[in-house]
């Protein structure tokens, strides 16, 4: 598996109601190694911003993050070809009007004749029981199959590290597990966020993100009660209207 | 969200002649058909450009729900430029802009109903290609395209979507709660097309 390594990592934004910025990730150390790892914690609390921080689509204010030993800053473009990236609404991402152009679409840079590119796409798709569904309007898919759609587009490239901001948000039970089943199959190193304690247990490792901060960091069930528990004394220690 | 106001028609796999067209002759022929809307003076012209358009429509086997699909998000705008220019340049002047208009949408239409989007883009970085001595990238030119031709279903589903939102809240009536949502909702659509393309690694120069 490829390592990504956190050094001292520290992400601020600047905003228009605080002399002071925003602190997003605070002096994060980390190295992930494992095959799947989740990425657990309430709202705003700096999950989403981590993962982006492995695609290169925000870049630290301090420290570095590396990719298989590929700095996400000045390497950005090799990273950006070993790490792909599946966002909650497939919508935003899927940027062609059917799968098959889309997933076509990941293959140009890659692949130069088209009958080839077309074999290629087909098989992506093929590979994750999409193929019927390959010329219908992206509009006409369901929302789990749009997603799927979006993870093969993400997948025809072959990118070691999938990294999936929380995928199964918008998602119904069936295609929830749909999406599971399809992760639990992958080769590659996965490291995704989600509000879904039943996914997270499916995971390697699990960190908990609080505050910008790394709370817990350990196996998947104790990660989940950690999170509880930070949880409910959130919810205890709120002052009530 | 809703995202089926698509002004043009999404291809339809066939092996009919016009499928089978060079993309140069359908190019062309849309080029054509838009210099057309600017010489025809006459309705009669327009009304038979029309008629023999449609009739490589059908003859394309992409059928008439597609032909009447790529027209009927413009009915409404039709009429009411036809109505106006009625009023204003008599029958058969607003005959004529009508059926131009209707005549460049029906060939954009014939193009796109039978040219799979990849084969579009193979043609737009060919056609582009002379402008990379001048540092253009022609594949840029086509994600452009590929782009355009899945916005446009997206901000009309957006309008829809606002616009039931206004009805739903009493404010049917009132332009900014129609222009202003649609307006904020299209760019965060262009920003998140934007980070979407970058996290692919789309659009970037070729090494």
């Amino acid at each position: 598996m490829p390592a990504v390594t956190f050094d001292h990592v520290t992400v601020a934004v600047e905003t228009d109601h605080s002399p002071e910025p925003k602190v997003l990730l605070d002096g994060i150390n980390l190295q992930l190694s494992e095959k799947r790892i989740g990425v657990i914690g309430a709202n705003g609390s700096g999950k989403s911003t981590l993962l982006r921080l492995v695609n290169g689509l925000v870049q630290p204010t301090a420290g570095r993050v590396t990719v298989d030993g590929e700095d996400t800053v000045r390497a950005v473009r090799k990273v950006r070809r070993n790490v792909g990236f599946v966002f909650t609404d497939p919508l935003s991402q899927l940027v062609m009007p059917t799968g098959r152009e889309d997933v076509e679409l990941s293959l140009r840079r890659i692949v130069k004749n088209g009958a080839e590119r077309r074999r290629q796409a087909e098989a992506a798709l093929d590979r994750l029981g999409l193929l019927h569904l390959a010329d219908q309007s992206i509009y006409e898919l369901s929302g789990g199959e749009r997603q799927l759609m979006a993870l093969a587009a993400v997948l025809a490239v072959d990118p070691q590290v999938l990294v999936l901001d929380e995928p199964s948000t918008l998602l119904d039970l069936r295609n929830r597990e749909l999406l599971r089943a399809t992760l639990t199959g992958l080769e590659q190193q996965v490291i995704m966020s989600t509000h879904d304690l039943e996914l997270a247990l499916d995971m390697d490792r699990v960190l908990v993100i609080e505050q910008g901060q790394v709370a817990f960091d350990g196996a998947p069930a104790d990660a989940v009660a950690a999170y509880r528990a930070l949880c409910l004394d959130g919810a205890q220690t709120r002052p009530r209207r | 969200m809703r995202g089926h106001g698509f002004l043009l028609a999404n291809y339809v796999p066939g092996t009919s002649l016009i499928h089978r067209a060079p993309l140069a002759l359908k190019f062309l022929l849309v080029f054509g058909c838009g210099l057309a809307s600017f010489i025809i003076v006459d309705w009669r012209m327009s009304a038979a450009v029309l008629a023999a358009l449609s009739g490589l429509f059908l003859l394309s086997g992409t059928g008439l729900k597609k032909l009447w699909g790529a027209i009927r998000p413009l009915a409404a705008v039709l009429l009411v430029i036809g109505v106006f220019q009625w009023w204003m340049l008599g029958a058969p002047t607003a005959a004529r802009i009508v059926l131009n208009i209707t005549v460049c949408v029906v060939a954009a239409s014939l193009l796109t109903a039978t040219t799979p989007v990849q084969r579009l883009l193979d043609g737009v970085v060919k056609t582009a290609a002379p402008f990379k001595r001048f540092g253009a990238d022609p594949e840029r030119f086509a994600l452009t395209i590929g782009i355009m031709l899945r916005s446009i279903p997206y901000i009309a589903g957006t309008f829809a979507d606002v616009r039931d939102s206004a009805r739903a809240r009493g404010l049917e009536r009132n332009p900014r709660a129609l222009v202003l949502p649609v307006f904020i909702t299209s760019v965060a659509f262009a920003r998140q097309t934007g980070e979407a393309l970058a996290a692919r690694g789309l659009g970037e120069a070729e090494n």
